[in-house]
């Protein structure tokens, strides 16, 4: 087993907010959990997806991550290194190591430089090359993210979605980053462009050795790529497992739910291209409730929609506030969030 | 057989890129029908032209020049009308060698002409709901007040009472959650999934004859989507109304579609019945067709880690629509034998098979002219 290259602990990370104009003045605000008490860890050279409805909190972990936003506490390794309270400069030569895919095609591109320039510029960023090194690389870049040689003299208002995916990917790869965050790095593209860009991440993977921390709302693509997923509702991870065991054998009610809510739509065309969708995950969608980000809770936050926790007669521990269910490992490197999964 | 409800026949809706001093061709000779009580499906990538023509069908196209010919037939109440009727002498188009080279349109007096021929049935025969419900809804007014006012509208029903009534009534079949407290909601109020039960209740209060549903579930969360879904094949059994669905995901077409149209760059590539043109095994259809359903990944694909069928190049460039097929340059089952056709004439719709038509030189329909 290789070793880990990025470790995170308890990461938690809030954000207040200041809503209306009595708690403006009084400069009380209500705080967003929005990552509140996340574990996990990234080996080399492997995927970990990371799932979860929007407004879950997976953006801002990978932000955290890379340190691109500060955390509110926890602790970030990376490579071996505590990340958490290094400062600006102390972070730039790690800058290079640890990279973010924007799930925005047109983040990163600098609107008013063709795209020879916008790589030069990330060729040069960290070191002083020389022009003959600077076109050796570019030439390679080209040729890793399958870009053709024409594309460099256009602007990135003259690319198509997937052209402006591959740029952004080739920028990305001129510092040799080891750990990449990609979030949701296929969503913005058309369909038919989205299978190109997971073989081109995949191939990138294999070729050159990184790590990704895939972040994504696309569960088929999510469990295709990963070798391990995590699953995330309101701020913290529910279920964490070998990917082929969150995918087919989930604990976490709500995993099932978010499973289910995909091969139900795709079982239904008879042959379908899922043969998922069992009887017991669609009875389980239809008891679903409705849902809201904002509601407080205590104990566990799925509760309000948890179908088990309204089958079992809506038990006292699952509302507990003292008693929020913590990552337990069920074996097989699995590991659920849950009182009675 | 019946009429058809809705027939497009041979539809073109161009913009202007001005920068490029180019037409964009969105919507390039696009024939669709659907028949009453079925719901079709429009499967496309973005830039396929699929919302353009649902648009057009709708007479809701701004920008100019916009729709320059066709025909959409509309057969309801034993009436039928061409919602084109009459709007050709408001446009002059010249063509070379196949290309629209200009468009001169009467814009003011085009506008005019078609608002003639949709009042009476934008809203009340043909109702559409949109991708992005809260900004379908006015965000300063209350739900309950925008479906009243869709109630008395398009309704017998006048009096304030009785369309409320009625309004709580369909807030009810849209499965939200104490209506009478939602009533007085604003859009803000509510969440994604929410706005959009209330846009198809607007949609649907109306009792039109044609619901257009335009990326109904694009941008809710997946378990939501799913919520919609469900609703949206709930009402289509409860109240049998004729549905376009458009959508570029397959898996929502599969689940709530009777037949499907294929659309690439513009066109109509492939229709026919779901369960012929959209199923794993299927064996006569569109090769862009076979290269979307491969390119998302299948059960055995994520079993075995493989890769991804990808579709090489990029989606087609509207504006310099090359001569010959429109997939042609992706496409990877071009044959020698009839490469040349491929590249240099666009092939007709054929019939393969009964209702299923393919746009493509591999199949005898084509290449015999069959239509």
């Amino acid at each position: 087993m290789s070793r880990a290259i990025l470790e995170v602990t308890d990461l938690r990370k809030h954000y207040s907010q200041r809503r209306g104009l009595l708690p403006m003045l009084g400069g009380q605000g209500r705080v967003i959990p929005a990552v509140d008490g996340v574990s996990f860890y990234l080996r080399e050279n492997e995927t970990v997806g990371l799932v979860g409805e929007s407004g879950c909190g997976k953006t801002t972990i990978g932000r955290t991550v890379l340190r691109l936003t500060d955390p509110s506490s926890g602790r970030i390794v990376f490579g071996g290194r505590d990340i958490t309270r290094l400062s600006r400069a102390e972070l730039r030569p790690l800058r290079r190591e640890m990279q973010m895919i924007f799930q925005d095609l047109d983040a990163g591109l600098n609107p008013k430089m063709v795209v020879r320039d916008i790589l030069r510029e990330a060729l040069t960023v960290h070191e002083r090359p020389s022009d003959a090194e600077i076109e050796a690389r570019m030439r390679e870049l080209r040729e890793q993210v399958n870009l053709k040689d024409s594309k460099l003299a256009n602007f990135p208002s003259e690319l198509s979605g997937g052209e402006k995916r591959r740029v952004g990917i080739a920028r990305v790869l001129a510092v040799r980053p080891r750990l990449i965050v990609a979030d949701e790095p296929t969503s913005a593209l058309d369909v038919s462009i989205q299978a190109q860009v997971v073989n081109l991440l995949r191939d990138l993977q294999k070729h050159l050795g990184l790590t990704y921390l895939f972040i994504s709302h696309d569960l088929p693509v999510v469990e295709l790529v990963s070798r391990k997923v995590a699953v995330m509702y309101l701020g913290r991870i529910v279920e964490m497992g070998l990917a082929e065991n969150i995918a087919h054998q989930p604990r976490h009610p709500y995993t099932v739910i978010l499973w289910s809510s995909l091969a139900d739509r795709q079982s239904a065309a008879g042959a379908g291209l899922y043969g998922r969708g069992s009887a017991a995950a669609g009875r389980e969608r239809r008891t679903w409730g409705v849902f809201d980000f904002e509601q407080p809770t205590s104990g566990c936050r799925f509760a309000p929609r948890c179908p088990l926790y309204r089958d079992k007669g809506s038990p006292a521990v699952c509302t507990d506030p003292a008693s929020e269910p913590q990552l337990r490992d069920v074996g097989n490197g699995h590991a659920v969030a849950c009182h009675f999964a | 057989m019946q009429a058809p409800l809705l027939a497009i026949d041979g539809l073109r809706t161009y913009f202007y890129a001005r920068a490029k001093r180019a037409f964009i061709r969105s919507v390039d000779g696009v024939s669709l029908s659907v028949a009453r009580g079925e719901t079709l499906g429009v499967v496309g990538e973005s830039g396929s032209g699929k919302s353009v023509a649902a648009l057009s069908a709708a007479g809701l196209v701004s920008a100019g020049p916009g729709v320059i010919s066709g025909r959409i037939d509309l057969h309801t109440n034993g009436v039928q009308r061409n919602l084109l009727d009459g709007l050709e002498e408001y446009a002059r188009v010249t063509e070379h060698d196949g290309r629209v080279m200009a468009v001169e349109k009467d814009e003011r007096g085009w506008r005019r002409h078609s608002e003639r021929l949709m009042a009476g049935v934008r809203g009340k025969e043909i109702a559409m709901i949109f991708q992005n419900p809260r900004s379908a809804l006015n965000p300063y007014a209350t739900i309950g007040s925008q479906l009243v006012e869709t109630i008395r509208l398009h309704t017998g029903l006048k009096g304030g009472a009785e369309a409320k009534e009625r309004a709580l009534h369909w807030l009810e079949r849209v499965r939200i959650d104490s209506p009478g407290l939602r009533f007085d909601n604003f859009p803000f109020g509510m969440s994604g999934g929410m706005c959009q039960r209330v846009m198809i209740a607007m949609a649907l209060c109306a009792e039109p004859a044609l619901l257009i549903a335009d990326e109904p579930t694009t941008g809710l969360d997946a378990t939501i989507q799913a919520r919609i879904v469900e609703l949206l094949a709930q009402l289509k059994t409860e109240t049998g109304i004729t549905t376009i669905l458009i959508s570029h995901d397959i898996s929502v077409i599969q689940r709530l579609s009777d037949r499907v149209s294929i659309m690439y760059g513009g066109t109509v590539v492939e229709t026919g019945r779901c369960s012929e043109v959209l199923v794993p095994e299927a064996k006569l259809r569109h090769p862009y067709t076979a290269a979307l359903l491969a390119s998302t990944p299948s059960a055995e694909a994520i079993r075995s880690k493989s890769y991804l069928q990808a579709i090489e190049g990029e989606v087609l460039d509207t504006i310099n629509v090359p001569p010959g097929c429109r997939f042609y340059g992706r496409c990877n089952r071009v044959t020698d034998a009839i490469r040349d056709q491929c590249a240099g004439h666009e092939p007709p719709l054929g019939e393969v098979a009964p209702g299923h038509q393919v746009r493509c030189w591999l199949y005898p329909a084509a290449r015999e002219g069959r239509a």
